[in-house]
């Protein structure tokens, strides 16, 4: 699939901001069974500073420097983007999870694919017995890795409201757990978080997702939104696979990944820091056109 | 060589019979190693002459002497500030009084092996951030390292400038039941406890001079010196200061930082302090952003930038690991150095000691199984009851009671069930370690000596001709007998570590100075530390002028019908204006003062302008200018601080008339403290600006209130009383008060302390040795507004002064105030980022 994808976001300050600091990840990188054609972030005010490079996972990073006294700073990031996903094994020819965690515990690789970083409590996914007695279900001895996988991810799905009141982008996973309730940050946080505790590797995909309008309706302009999913080591051969709890599918051609950390907090799409009082508002604006 | 120390000529002439009496109540424990008696309980020779000395002196004068080492702890202020629900408060970390002796041929032991181990560790992080060779070979497991919080991602693949992660070192190290020392826990983040053994020394050494003299103890000194010059040594542009990145006055060692700041003459800097512009990074001060080249680091790497690390993190630099990165600032340790120092590391580092080095570890640490290899955790399952169960990282886990190190045969068996559970569910987060016992040492408790057991700290730094082992150590002595290494991990108390030198000379002449100073180079003063000493003299001065009011007041209520008395009624008006007491309802009718009116001003901590939390602003300001406030100055607060937390009972108003005077009092000996011992370079004048700039403010208030012509009678008198001003007053004019003559006094007069002229003098005076942020082109803010005000008050005459002209001056001063603010301090207000997706 080609696509085309921008993404705008507007942040408004209640006062001037006199000097503002940002590590930004917006452009997305080509990586496996995915082609960066084109892509471009456009920073207005324009920035003293700029820094574009990767970060350890691979991600592209934009570091700002502003010191133009600003009310609002817009970053528009446009990109082309083409999405081959690899082949998928066959869920019942994969490994049974047990030697997934067995294998995944004695990797000698460090490097940024390496399942090792993603077996430990992060950031914004702690250890959860609760989380973890609920995902352990569907990991009955010996059933193929991938196989379990997709049960959890039907059945977080089923049990699940998504509910774009019920958290914030700062509610823990526990409480977003608690009432079974949240959005695609949280279905991924918990499913990351159940999956740690079993000893399974576990990584945090923000991206976009395709949306396909109601039939007979045309797509809405601006109207598509951020999203996040779960990738899951499946042994060194499978390797790493995408599933969204949130849609209950495995993450394929509609799935358009931006960033891969551990959680939210290594792939914020914008980490700032600036000088000033009063409060702030944040308005995102996502497109994704599939080009055909 | 231990012939040598017994040889040595002593004080005191050996007495059994006094020596025994010292030690009839020693028993060291049975299957216990104890540094002063051996298992048949003779005393081991390096302790001798101590313990003759000891025995020579008698218990009392004993007692007498480590009283005055505690004093010296006290009066310097030594603290280890522990938590508490409001916030923070400070107690004092105590010292242990008898010195912890280490015999000459036990420290060359325990300093070749600090030197292998810091050695091993600074090669482990450089592959670990480097070539990754020992993850490859599985010398180390990949997924160990990357379980610790402190493997810093972001500094993969870099060399810190230098070229080299570890430059500070320390290890934890205990003596086992065989006699054998062994490395509890590694510190390789930013170990702590360095500052206080400065301390510890000079207390001892001071109260037990002749002893210190003819035991030859090693000098710390040389070591702080070597550490200093080797911090200088990383700059690349000549005479640059050296900075400590400190996480604020609120951590629990900013004693020790403000300590070692001043002793190193290093600058003391906060996260705030600090700005990177394009990759390099500057000190904010208050001429304006000077570059900074070399960090010695106190704050942890996962703090030290939101942009980086840790996003939530506001005590950091946003941009420091950028600069790093481009090898632009040197950070001692480097960013991401607490990678090895985890529980989980120490099993590997036997075969890592061979891997890299080609040798056996010197010092055996603690026998540990990391649980995250399945082969390992089932190997050590069997064991488990008899074992020591421990988080693999720094963090604590909750499965374990009170989260850290647990001796399984201390839980109830349903715990150990659970934690067994929890090592087979993840065994990555778990550590085993062999249960050992410490040796102990003696203390001084209740009149006599008894074995306590100890941990001991020692430091390593990393100089041009290799490591460095400083001659001596933080001693962490637990208060209970139970020496069981786990037990260790709360509290105790602190003793100094006296390395017994058989080289060096000087014994019987004159003791030099234990720890050399070291002179601070060049005035850079960065501008919070101007902020917040410019606020602690607006806070001190306001809280002067609360306790003159509140005093004036209560000497006026002792009279009868005081209620009814307008002059009474203005004066708590005024105490109200100022937030001393809270807000009246207007319809209620007057004040009714005898009983509860006055009290809140001295009592409630709510009241902005109440005497409790004025003093609690000036702490917290002086609290995180620790290294430039002098010590006695700062205990002058801390006294103020005590007063004003235990007002006297009942408060009656002569009580209160007696408090606010004690106040007053406690605040011209820190008015004369910081006028007699504070430096006369720039933060001196901050210091004095807020107390000029607050003190000329509320005149002007005092004098629009009080000598308003429709004013109740006796307002004039009560102005000068306020004004301190009766007796100049008296001296000049034999009369009942006449509204000119007071204006002249206490606005115009430039030869009164207390006017707002001499006030005006003073800022315009201190204001004109500022830097001078201007272009050239025009005078700064803060220059014109400080001249005008001065300007402005010579060419009035007393019979001019009315209140318009007052609130003109007001303003004025408030108007120089944010000029100040503009023109020197950093303007605050830090907020996050951050946005949702769906």
């Amino acid at each position: 699939m080609l696509y085309d994808v921008t993404q705008i976001t507007t942040y408004r300050y209640g006062s001037a901001v006199p000097i503002s600091r940002h590590a930004c990840r917006l452009i997305p990188i080509s990586r496996p069974g995915l082609r960066v054609i084109a892509a471009s972030l456009d920073i207005a005010p324009a920035p003293r500073e700029r820094r574009d490079g990767l970060d350890f996972f691979g991600n592209q990073i934009t570091e700002i420097l502003i010191e133009t006294p600003h009310d609002d700073l817009i970053l528009g990031m446009r990109a082309r983007i083409e999405v081959t996903p690899p082949p998928l094994p066959t869920f019942e020819e994969t490994p049974p999870w047990e030697d997934v965690i067995a294998a995944a515990a004695v990797v000698r690789d460090l490097s940024p694919d390496s399942p090792a970083h993603f077996l430990y409590p992060s950031a914004r996914v702690p250890v959860s017995a609760a989380i973890a007695a609920y995902c352990r279900a569907s990991f009955k001895p010996g059933r193929p890795i991938v196989a379990a996988l997709a049960d959890l991810t039907i059945r977080m799905h089923a049990d699940f409201r998504y509910d774009p009141e019920a958290t914030d982008v700062a509610t823990p996973v526990d409480a977003a757990f608690g009432q079974r309730a949240g959005v695609c940050q949280d279905f991924a946080h918990i499913m990351i978080c159940g999956l740690r505790s079993l000893g399974l590797p576990a990584a945090y995909v923000s991206g976009f997702l395709r949306t396909i309008p109601p039939p007979g309706r045309r797509r809405l302009e601006g109207a598509d939104a951020t999203h996040a999913w779960v990738s899951v080591w499946c042994g060194a051969e499978a390797g790493w696979i995408g599933f969204d709890p949130t849609n209950a599918v495995l993450a394929r051609e509609d799935h358009i990944v931006l960033a891969v950390g551990r959680d939210y907090a290594d792939v914020a799409p914008v980490i700032g820091v600036i000088r000033g009082i009063g409060d702030h508002t944040v308005a995102v604006q996502v497109d994704v056109v599939p080009v055909v | 060589m231990q012939d040598s120390l017994l040889q040595q000529p002593s004080l005191f002439p050996p007495d059994e019979d006094a020596r025994d009496r010292l030690l009839a109540a020693y028993r060291p424990l049975s299957g216990i190693h104890d540094e002063l008696m051996a298992a048949d309980q003779t005393l081991r020779p390096h302790w001798t002459p101590l313990i003759d000395a000891f025995a020579g002196l008698g218990r009392d004068d004993l007692e007498r002497r480590f009283a005055s080492a505690d004093r010296h702890m006290r009066d310097t202020g030594v603290v280890h500030r522990v938590y508490d629900a409001h916030g923070g408060s400070e107690r004092p970390l105590p010292l242990a009084h008898v010195p912890l002796l280490i015999a000459p041929e036990d420290w060359a032991g325990i300093e070749a092996a600090a030197i292998q181990r810091a050695e091993l560790l600074g090669r482990v992080l450089a592959d670990i951030y480097g070539p990754q060779e020992l993850i490859r070979d599985g010398s180390i497991p990949a997924s160990l390292i990357a379980g610790n919080p402190e493997f810093q991602r972001a500094m993969v693949g870099v060399t810190p400038a230098g070229g080299t992660h570890l430059r500070v070192y320390a290890a934890d190290i205990g003596r086992g039941p065989d006699g054998r020392w062994w490395v509890l826990r590694d510190r390789t983040q930013a170990p702590s406890g360095a500052g206080y053994t400065v301390e510890n020394r000079i207390a001892l050494s001071r109260a037990l001079p002749e002893i210190y003299r003819v035991l030859k103890v090693s000098r710390l000194a040389g070591f702080f010196e070597q550490f200093r010059d080797e911090l200088n040594r990383l700059n690349r542009t000549p005479n640059l200061r050296v900075g400590l990145l400190s996480p604020g006055a609120f951590n629990e060692s900013a004693f020790e930082q403000a300590y070692l700041a001043r002793y190193l003459g290093l600058l003391l800097l906060e996260g705030d302090d600090l700005t990177v512009r394009d990759g390099q990074v500057f000190v904010r001060t208050i001429e304006g952003l000077q570059p900074v080249e070399v960090l010695l680091r106190r704050l942890d790497s996962d703090y030290a930038d939101p942009l980086a690390f840790n996003a939530a993190s506001r005590i950091g630099v946003p941009g420091l690991a950028r600069a790093a990165r481009d090898g632009n600032v040197a950070i001692v340790n480097a960013l991401g150095s607490g990678a090895v120092e985890s529980a989980g590391l120490m099993g590997f580092m036997p075969g890592l000691a061979r891997r890299l080095l080609g040798e056996d570890l010197r010092m055996p640490n603690v026998a540990t199984w990391w649980c995250g290899q399945p082969d390992v955790r089932d190997a050590v399952m069997p064991e488990l009851d008899s074992r020591v169960v421990a988080p693999a990282y720094g963090y604590g886990l909750p499965v374990l009671p009170d989260r850290g190190a647990t001796a399984m045969s201390d839980v109830t068996p349903e715990v150990r069930e659970t934690l067994r559970q929890a090592i087979r569910a993840r065994g990555c987060d778990y550590v085993v370690q062999e249960a050992i016992h410490l040796s102990t040492m003696p203390v001084w408790d209740d009149g006599a000596l008894h074995p306590r057991p100890f941990v001991l700290r020692v430091f390593a730094t990393r100089t041009e001709d290799g490591w460095r082992v400083m001659p001596g150590g933080f001693c962490r002595v637990s208060q209970r007998a139970d020496s069981r290494a786990v037990s260790l991990q709360h509290g105790g108390a602190v003793s100094d570590v006296w390395v017994m030198n058989v080289q060096q000379s000087g014994a019987g002449t004159l003791l030099p100075p234990p720890v050399a100073p070291i002179r601070v180079r060049t005035d850079v003063l960065p501008s919070r530390t101007a902020e917040n000493l410019y606020w602690l003299g607006r806070y001190i001065e306001r809280a002067e002028s609360c306790a003159r009011l509140v005093r004036a007041l209560a000497s006026r209520l002792v009279e009868l019908n005081a209620d009814e008395d307008p002059l009474v009624q203005t004066l708590l008006h005024l105490l109200e204006n100022a937030g001393a007491l809270p807000p009246q309802d207007p319809e209620a009718g007057p004040y009714c003062v005898l009983g509860a009116g006055l009290r809140p001003a001295i009592l409630d901590p709510r009241l902005p302008g109440g005497l409790p939390a004025i003093v609690a602003s000036a702490l917290a300001c002086a609290s995180k200018t620790r290294d430039r406030v002098s010590p006695d100055a700062w205990r002058a607060l801390r006294d103020l601080e005590a007063l004003v937390a235990a007002p006297p009972q009942p408060l009656t108003e002569e009580a209160i008339f007696l408090h606010c005077t004690s106040v007053l009092r406690l605040m011209s000996a820190f008015a004369g403290l910081s006028q007699h011992n504070m430096n006369r370079r720039s933060g001196w004048r901050f210091l004095q600006l807020g107390v000029r700039l607050e003190r000329a403010a509320t005149m002007a208030v005092w004098c629009r209130r009080l000598g308003d012509p429709a004013a109740p009678p006796g307002s004039l008198e009560t102005l000068l009383e306020l004004g301190d001003s009766q007796i100049s007053f008296r001296s000049l004019y034999a009369d009942v008060p006449a509204r000119a003559q007071v204006m002249d006094l206490l606005i115009l007069d430039t030869v009164n302390p207390r006017s707002l002229a001499f006030q005006a003098q003073r800022i315009e005076e201190h204001v004109l040795v500022l830097p001078d942020i201007s272009d050239g082109s025009t005078p700064s803010k803060t220059r014109r507004a400080a001249i005008s005000i001065n300007a402005a008050l010579k060419v009035i005459g007393p019979r001019e002064v009315d209140n318009g002209l007052l609130e003109d001056f007001a303003a004025a001063l408030y108007e120089t105030s944010d000029a100040i603010g503009e023109d020197y301090f950093i303007h605050q207000g830090l907020l996050q980022n951050g946005f949702s997706v769906s």
